[in-house]
């Protein structure tokens, strides 16, 4: 009876590993696909949807670059209502046109209300959203550029940064913010200003360059430059002309 | 000791054995479900008057050769000609099956609007037509379209 459980044990192993081996990628159009062999693309045409194991995309029009043949897709630009979501990677992403490297891993979002909803943060903006997911590096450029994590919201026209997917929870580790008017990061106890803000999560600090303004509690403290030490919370402000570092404390306190 | 690596050789071998019993029946099941579905597209014409019987054409280029096969053929005009019933294009990677295709000898072109299957190295295209321009280049499938990568 026991050899009996064994063969089973390895044929089921063996039906697995060969059902695994046939991931299929659906693809429907409404308007047709235009083939191009020697420049190895395809157009699929109006309200195309793709769904595999893994992803669904949908857009009105999908060009796709192949490799080999066909089938072994390497990259693929979605134009007008695009949207990538994926249930298993806690994936949604959306804008009016969306690039999706597969071999390399990268995921460019474009246009008006672009969003790009991960586990561990959302990020939106009007002009680009790009995520390089071997490196783990992103950035976010354009108008309305945002980002709004569990505990950290940043807003700023040029917005690079490092998640880590080390570890079992992803975190952005690096953290660049730049705005000719402002940048605006707000963690859990600190609010900050500046036309420049650059964070790293091994220094564990946060720098602030130009027109710099740290909100605590009632605590309020503009300069020129800010260094904050994340562990212990403690700042330092400074400015070149020195009369221009202010601290101000408002009451809040109504009782 | 791990679990696999307590199993003897021999119930692998047998296991292995029946997984691959396995995939040949399911290969054999595919090819006659495909075999069959080709069947299922043709069109049954009444009048079967033709101008020609197994016409057989061929679209090259210095790059590829794609040769065009059917059951029966019409003249239309100068260098145009009709392929009726189970017409297929076969080329080095692909092959189209399709009912109704109008050939242009002249300029190597060809264009059906009857459905037509498009099948390549694990790819598999339906569609409600097709074209083919830029000596096989350039392949245009009309319509709703599916395409199934495998």
């Amino acid at each position: 009876m026991n050899k009996i459980y064994k063969i089973i044990f390895c044929t089921i192993f063996l039906i697995l590993q060969y059902s695994n081996s046939f991931a299929e990628i659906n693809i429907t159009t409404d308007e047709g696909i235009e083939v191009f062999q020697d420049e190895k693309y395809y157009l699929l045409k109006k309200n195309v949807e793709i769904v595999t194991d893994d992803y669904l995309l949908t857009a009105d029009n999908v060009k796709a670059n192949f490799e080999k043949d066909l089938y072994d897709i390497k990259h693929i630009f979605a134009k007008g209502n695009s949207l990538l979501k994926s249930d298993s990677r806690n994936i949604t992403a959306k804008g009016p046109e969306l690039e999706f490297n597969i071999k390399e891993q990268i995921l460019k979002i474009s246009g008006i209300n672009s969003s790009l909803e991960l586990d561990f943060a959302s990020m939106y903006s009007d002009g680009k959203i790009d995520v390089y997911n071997n490196t783990g590096s992103f950035s976010l450029k354009g108008e309305k550029s945002k980002i709004i994590g569990n505990d950290i919201e940043v807003i700023g026209s040029d917005i690079k940064g490092k998640f880590s997917n080390t570890s079992n929870t992803n975190e952005i580790i690096e953290l660049n913010v730049i705005d000719e008017n402002i940048s605006y990061v707000k963690t859990e106890s600190l609010e900050m200003y500046a036309q420049k803000i650059f964070y790293n999560k091994e220094q564990d600090y946060v720098e602030l360059f130009d027109n710099v303004k740290v909100i605590r509690d009632t605590e309020t403290i503009t300069g020129d430059y800010g260094k904050i030490n994340m562990q212990n919370q403690s700042y330092k402000i400074s400015s070149k002309d020195k009369s221009k570092v202010k601290v101000s404390l408002s009451n809040n306190d109504d009782e | 000791m791990n679990y696999l690596l307590s199993i003897k050789k021999k119930y692998i071998l047998l296991a292995i054995f029946i997984f691959l019993i396995i995939v040949i029946v399911n290969i054999f099941i595919q090819s006659i479900y495909f075999k069959n579905n080709i069947t299922d597209n043709s069109i049954n014409f009444k009048n079967s008057e033709s101008d020609i019987i197994k016409p057989k054409f061929s679209i090259s280029s210095n790059t590829r050769k794609i040769f065009i096969t059917a059951d029966e053929g019409s003249f239309l005009k100068e260098g145009e000609i009709l392929l009726k019933k189970n017409v297929m294009f076969n080329a080095n990677k692909f092959k189209i099956f399709s009912d109704n295709v109008r050939f242009n000898k002249k300029n190597q072109t060809a264009s059906s609007i009857t459905k037509s299957k498009f099948i390549s190295n694990k790819t598999e295209i339906i569609s409600e037509g097709f074209e083919i321009n830029d000596f096989g280049n350039k392949i245009n499938f009309n319509g709703k379209t599916i395409l199934n990568i495998k």
